[in-house]
C-alpha cells in the first residue's frame, strides 16, 4: 500500500512543477465563473425595435413612447416605410418591427378597432417568442389606459371578467441567472479538470513511454489508478471551493445547504468523472485523440446536462442517453443543496447514481487496464 | 515457479501483429551470470521479444520462463524478479534525479530509510551529486541511461533487461556504460541486452543474431567468428545476412 | 520557398493519413454531435410537472383544470395536496409548479373584474421559471378570451413571425450547432500542431532547415483548413438534408464564409499553439477557452442583446458570434455579402490578428 504513497507524491510534484497548468486550474475556472455569471441572463431584454407610423396622430405617438421607454425594447428610431423596416430587419439590426396603420387614431376613435402590426424575427424562435409576449403586455396596459379613458358603457365592463395569475418564484424570487449558471459552471469546469487532466496524464505516460517502465515495476493496476485518482480529488475539491468563495464573494451566492452533504455528492461526482477520465485514456492512443474524446465529452456533459436546456424538452431517446452523463446527476445536485438547500435524503438517488457510475467506470477502467502493451 | 538451470527459457516463441509475425518462433537459453547479446538491424523483433520476456506483451504462442516463472501466468512475479530499461528513455524528465530514484525506490517497495541510502549510494556511484536537485531532462543523454540503468536497478534484481541501451549515446559514454554492464555482470546478475552496434557484440559472452523475427545465428562471439571466418562482428553480420538471403 | 512549402503540407497531410482512427474521430464526431444536440437542443417546454391545488371545486375552476390539462405542456403529477407539502413537493422535485385556485374563485369571477390565481414555481432553473410563466400567462389570456366574447379592446395586435414562421427550435439551434461545432473543431485541431512537434523534438529538426517560420505556419494551416472545410461541409449536409434547415442565400458566398471561419478558428489554436509548452496545456487551453464562451458568449443560445453592455463588446471577440450571424442570415434570411459585410470583417480582423500573434511569438521564441 505505501507504494501508492510514492506515486501519489511524484504525481503532485509534477503538478506543482507546472506553473501554467496551475494557472490553468484555478484561474481560468474564477474568470469563467465571473465573465458568465454576469454576462448571462436568461431573460430577454433590450429586443432591437423599429417602429413604422403612417399615422404620425397624437395616439400613434403615445404607442411609440410606450415601445421606446421599455427595458425590454432597444427603439433604434422610426422607420420611413414598411419597405425600410423590412430591410433593417433583414441585415439583422432589428428584432421587431411594429407598424402602425393610416388612420389609426380615427378608427380608434370610431370604435372600428384599428389592427396594429408586430412583425418579429423568428431566427431565434425563443427570443421571437418572448418578444411577442412583451409587446402583448405593453399593448394590454395601454387598451386598458385608453379603455376607461374612452368612457365604456358600464354594463358592458360589469360582463368583462378576468382570471389573473398571480406568481411567485420560490427560491430565486429574482430570477437571477447567476444563481443558475454559477452551480452549473461549477459543475461543467469540475468535470472538465478532473476527467479531462486524469485522462490525459494516463495517457501521456503512455505516450512519452513512462508507463511502459512503470508496468514492469510491481505496481498493482488499483494502486496506479489511485495514484492518479487521489491528487486529482485533492485538485478538484481546492478548485471547487475556490469557485464557491468566488462565487459568494463576487455575487453573493452562498449556498444554502447542508456543506458535507455536498462534499459528499462532490465525492461522488468526482468518482465518476475521474472513472470516466481513466476509462477514456485506456482507449485513446494519442495526446491527440483523448483531445477529442474529452472535447466530445465536455460539449455532450454541458448540453445534455440539464445545464441551460431542461431535460424534460428532450426526445425521449435522448432522455436515455443523458442518464449516460455523470453531469446530469451532480447539476440537479448541486442546484438543489446550493438554491434550495434540499436535506441530502431527498436526493439518494442522484448520489447512488453517481457512485455506481463512477464504480461502474473505474471496474471496466481496471478490466481494460492490462498491466500489459497492446 | 519452474526450475530448468536456466534463467531464461524460451521455446518456439512466437508474436503476431495481426497477420504479421515480428517474433517468429524463436528458442533459446540464458545462463545465470552471462551477458547475453541481442543483434539486429532496426524492426528484427527484439524489443518485442523482451517485452514479452517481461510479462509486457502476451505471446501468441510458445513457451517462456524467466527467472522460473512463466510469463503466460507469473508476470507479476516475474515483475519483483527484474529489471528493465525499455528502448526509449522512460523516466520522468520533469522530476529531478533525486526525486525519480525516490519515486521508482518507493514503488520497488524500499522504505524512506532504504531509499535514503541508496540514493546516496548511487549519486556517488553515478557521479551526479551535483545534478541531483536538477530536473532530468536538462542531463545529457548519456547520463540519463546510466540513472535510467540504476533505477532499474534499485531493487537488486537478478535478471537485468536492457533495451538498445547505447543507442544515440556518444563512445566514450557507451564504453562507460559497457563497464557499468560488466561489473554487474561480475557481481552475478544476469543480462540480457540489445544493440545494434556490432562493436558492441563483441563484448557479450553470448550472442544471437535476430533477422525477420527469427533468430538466425546463436553463439559465443568467437566461436561466430571462427565459424564465418571473420575478423570483426560486422563481416560476422554481414555473412550472416548473405547467408540468409541467398 | 515554393518548394519548401510543399514539403511542409505533403508531410502534415501524412500525419493526418496515417492515423486513420483519428482521423475518423475528428470527421464523424461532429456529425455525431449534431445529430445528438440537434435533437436535444430545444427550448419549448413540455411536460411541465404540476401539482394543481383546488380549492374552489367548482365548474369554473374545472374548466380552467381542463384547459391545463388539454395542452401537452404541463404533466399533472399531483392534485388537491395539503397546502402544507408544498414546499416538500418542492424538494422531492415532483413538480416544477404549483397551481393553486383559491376557494372563493368562482364567486370572485362572476362578481370582479380580476380575480387571482396563485402559482408556484421553483425559480431554481429561472429559465424554466420564465417560461413556465409565461405559459401560465397565455392560458389565462385565452381563457379570458374565450370566457369574455364581448370583450373588445380598442385596438389589437397581429403577430407576424419572419423567417421561421414556426419558431422551430431547430431552425435556430441547428445553424448555431454547425457554427459552434467547426469553430471547436478547428481550434482544437491546430491547436496541438506545434507544440506537438516541440514535444517529441521534431521541431529542432524542422528549424534547422532553411524554413521560414511564416512557412511552418502556413503549412500547417493549409492541411487542417482542408480538413475543417470538409468537417464543415459534411454537418452542413446533415443539418440541411435531415434537419430540413433550408439554405435560402447564396451557398458560394456560405462556403466563402466558412473558409473564413475555419481559418479564424484553425489561428486561434494556433496561437494556443505557440504559446504553450505541452500538448497536455494546450489541449487544456483550447477546450477550456473555446467551449464555454463560444456556446455561452455568442448569442448560440444566450441573446447577447440581453447582456451588459460590456459583455456584448466582449462578445465580439468571440468568432462564433459574426459567423453564427453569418450562418443564420445566410441560411435562414437570405442575406447577401452587403448585408454581413460588418461580420465578415471582423472575422477577417480576428483572423489576421491570430496569424499575426502566432507568427511573432513563434519567430521570437525561435531566437
Ligand atoms: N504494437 C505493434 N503493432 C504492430 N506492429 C508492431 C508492434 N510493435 C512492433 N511491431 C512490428 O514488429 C516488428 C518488430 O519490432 P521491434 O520488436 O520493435 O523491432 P526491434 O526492436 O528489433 O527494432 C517491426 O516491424 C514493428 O513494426
Ligand atoms: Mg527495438
Amino acid at each position: 500500500m505505501h507504494r501508492i504513497l510514492y506515486l501519489i507524491q511524484k504525481e503532485f510534484r509534477q503538478i506543482l512543477r507546472q506553473r501554467a497548468y496551475l494557472g490553468l486550474i484555478f484561474i481560468m475556472p474564477f474568470l469563467q465563473i465571473v465573465v458568465l455569471g454576469f454576462a448571462i441572463t436568461t431573460d430577454v431584454k433590450n429586443v432591437p425595435i423599429t417602429i413604422v407610423d403612417e399615422d404620425h396622430s397624437a395616439m400613434s405617438r403615445r404607442l411609440v413612447d410606450a415601445f421606446s421607454v421599455t427595458q425590454s425594447f432597444d427603439f433604434q428610431g422610426l422607420s420611413q416605410s414598411s419597405n425600410q423596416a423590412k430591410e433593417v430587419m433583414k441585415r439583422g439590426l432589428v428584432k421587431l418591427i411594429l407598424h402602425i396603420p393610416p388612420d389609426f387614431e380615427k378608427d380608434l376613435k370610431n370604435n372600428v378597432h384599428p389592427k396594429v402590426q408586430a412583425i418579429v424575427d423568428g431566427v431565434d424562435g425563443n427570443t421571437a417568442g418572448i418578444a411577442l409576449a412583451y409587446v402583448n403586455q405593453i399593448a394590454v396596459k395601454l387598451q386598458q389606459e385608453w379603455y376607461s379613458e374612452m368612457g365604456l358603457h358600464p354594463e358592458e365592463l360589469l360582463e368583462v371578467h378576468l382570471t389573473e395569475v398571480e406568481t411567485r418564484m420560490a427560491y430565486n424570487a429574482a430570477l437571477e441567472s447567476v444563481n443558475n449558471i454559477v452551480p452549473g459552471i461549477l459543475a461543467v469546469l469540475l468535470m472538465a479538470v478532473t476527467a479531462f487532466l486524469t485522462g490525459m496524464s494516463i495517457v501521456r505516460e503512455k505516450e512519452i513511454g513512462t508507463l511502459e517502465q512503470l508496468m514492469v515495476t510491481p505496481i498493482q493496476n488499483i494502486e496506479l489508478v489511485l495514484g492518479k485518482v487521489v491528487p486529482m480529488l485533492v485538485v478538484a475539491f481546492l478548485l471547487f471551493n475556490v469557485g464557491m468563495l468566488g462565487a459568494g464573494l463576487i455575487f453573493g451566492l452562498w449556498m444554502k445547504g447542508n456543506l458535507f452533504s455536498l462534499y459528499l455528492m462532490l465525492v461522488f461526482f468526482c468518482l465518476s468523472t475521474l472513472g470516466l477520465g481513466i476509462f477514456a485514456s485506456t482507449i485513446a492512443k494519442t495526446q491527440q485523440q483523448a483531445m477529442f474524446i474529452a472535447w466530445f465529452f465536455m460539449v455532450f456533459a454541458i448540453l445534455l446536462s440539464g445545464f441551460f436546456v431542461p431535460i424534460e424538452n428532450m426526445p425521449d431517446f435522448i432522455q436515455m442517453i443523458t442518464y449516460l452523463n455523470p453531469v446530469r446527476y451532480f447539476m440537479v445536485v448541486i442546484r438543489e443543496i446550493y438554491l434550495k438547500g434540499t436535506e441530502i435524503q431527498f436526493l439518494w438517488k442522484e448520489g447512488l447514481a453517481m457512485l455506481v457510475f463512477g464504480l461502474v467506470t473505474f471496474i471496466s477502467a481496471s478490466l481494460r487496464f492490462h498491466k500489459r502493451l497492446n | 515457479m519452474t526450475n530448468s538451470g536456466y534463467t531464461v527459457h524460451v521455446e518456439n516463441l512466437t508474436r503476431m501483429f495481426g497477420t504479421f509475425k515480428a517474433v517468429d518462433n524463436v528458442s533459446f537459453q540464458v545462463k545465470p551470470g552471462e551477458i547475453f547479446g541481442f543483434l539486429g538491424a532496426n524492426g528484427a523483433g527484439k524489443t518485442t521479444t523482451i517485452r514479452m520476456l517481461c510479462g509486457l506483451l502476451l505471446p501468441t504462442s510458445g513457451k517462456a520462463i524467466v527467472a522460473g516463472y512463466d510469463v503466460y501466468k507469473d508476470t507479476e512475479a516475474i515483475k519483483r524478479h527484474i529489471g528493465y530499461m525499455a528502448q526509449r528513455f522512460s523516466l520522468y524528465e520533469d522530476l529531478t534525479v533525486r526525486e525519480n530514484i525516490e519515486f521508482y525506490g518507493g514503488v520497488y517497495g524500499l522504505n524512506r530509510k532504504q531509499i535514503k541510502t541508496k540514493t546516496a549510494e548511487l549519486l556517488d556511484y553515478l557521479k551526479l551529486w551535483e545534478h541531483a536537485d536538477k530536473l532530468t531532462a536538462s542531463l545529457p543523454l548519456g547520463w540519463k541511461q546510466r540513472m535510467a540503468l540504476s533505477t532499474a536497478l534499485l531493487h537488486n534484481p537478478d535478471l537485468i533487461f536492457l533495451d538498445e541501451p547505447t543507442s544515440g549515446v556518444d563512445p566514450e559514454s557507451r564504453r562507460n556504460f559497457w563497464m557499468l554492464i560488466y561489473e554487474l555482470s561480475e557481481q552475478g546478475k544476469t543480462i540480457f541486452v540489445t544493440t545494434h552496434f556490432m562493436d558492441e557484440a563483441e563484448y557479450c559472452h553470448r550472442l544471437s543474431i535476430m533477422r525477420d523475427g527469427k533468430i538466425v545465428e546463436l553463439d559465443k562471439p568467437q566461436s561466430l567468428k571462427q565459424k564465418y571466418k571473420a575478423d570483426t562482428m560486422q563481416d560476422v553480420f554481414m555473412k550472416v545476412v548473405q547467408k540468409v538471403e541467398a | 520557398m515554393n518548394q519548401i512549402l510543399l514539403s511542409i503540407i505533403k508531410k502534415e497531410f501524412w500525419h493526418i493519413l496515417r492515423d486513420p482512427q483519428t482521423l475518423v474521430i475528428i470527421l464523424l464526431m461532429p456529425i455525431l454531435m449534431l445529430f445528438l444536440f440537434g435533437y436535444a437542443i430545444t427550448l419549448e417546454m413540455k411536460d411541465i410537472t404540476t401539482v394543481i391545488i383546488d380549492h374552489s371545486k367548482t365548474p369554473h375552476s374545472r374548466q380552467f383544470i381542463e384547459k391545463i390539462r388539454s395542452t401537452d405542456f404541463f404533466n399533472i403529477t399531483g392534485f388537491n395536496i395539503p397546502e402544507s407539502q408544498i414546499e416538500d413537493i418542492f424538494f422531492r422535485r415532483q413538480a416544477r409548479c404549483v397551481l393553486v385556485i383559491p376557494s372563493d374563485f368562482a364567486s370572485d369571477l362572476q362578481t370582479e373584474m380580476r380575480t387571482k390565481i396563485q402559482l408556484i414555481i421553483d425559480a431554481s432553473d429561472p429559465n424554466a421559471a420564465n417560461f413556465i410563466n409565461n405559459y401560465f400567462a397565455q392560458l389565462s389570456m385565452r381563457y379570458n378570451n374565450e370566457n369574455n366574447p364581448r370583450l373588445a379592446m380598442p385596438f389589437s395586435v397581429e403577430p407576424r413571425i419572419f423567417y421561421n414562421p414556426d419558431l422551430k427550435s431547430d431552425y435556430f439551434f441547428v445553424p448555431g450547432l454547425i457554427a459552434v461545432l467547426i469553430l471547436l473543431i478547428s481550434a482544437l485541431l491546430t491547436s496541438i500542431a506545434i507544440v506537438r512537434e516541440k514535444e517529441i523534438g521534431t521541431m529542432e529538426q524542422i528549424l534547422v532547415s532553411p524554413v521560414h517560420p511564416v512557412q511552418i505556419i502556413i503549412g500547417k494551416v493549409i492541411p487542417y483548413t482542408i480538413l475543417g472545410f470538409i468537417d464543415s461541409i459534411l454537418i452542413l449536409l446533415v443539418g440541411h438534408f435531415w434537419f430540413g434547415v433550408p439554405v435560402i442565400g447564396s451557398i458560394v458566398f456560405l462556403l466563402f464564409a466558412l473558409v473564413i471561419y475555419i481559418l479564424t478558428g484553425l489561428s486561434f489554436g494556433l496561437m494556443i499553439s505557440t504559446i504553450t509548452d505541452s500538448q497536455q496545456m494546450a489541449m487544456m487551453a483550447a477546450l477550456l477557452s473555446t467551449i464555454l464562451p463560444t456556446i455561452m458568449l455568442s448569442g448560440f443560445i444566450f441573446p447577447i442583446k440581453s447582456m451588459p453592455l460590456i459583455f456584448q463588446y466582449v462578445s465580439k471577440i468571440v468568432p462564433a458570434t459574426h459567423f453564427l450571424e453569418i450562418i443564420r442570415g445566410i441560411m435562414l434570411k437570405g442575406n447577401t455579402l452587403l448585408d454581413l459585410k460588418v461580420q465578415l470583417g471582423y472575422l477577417f480582423g480576428l483572423a489576421g490578428l491570430l496569424i499575426l500573434v502566432s507568427v511573432r511569438k513563434f519567430s521570437t521564441k525561435l531566437e
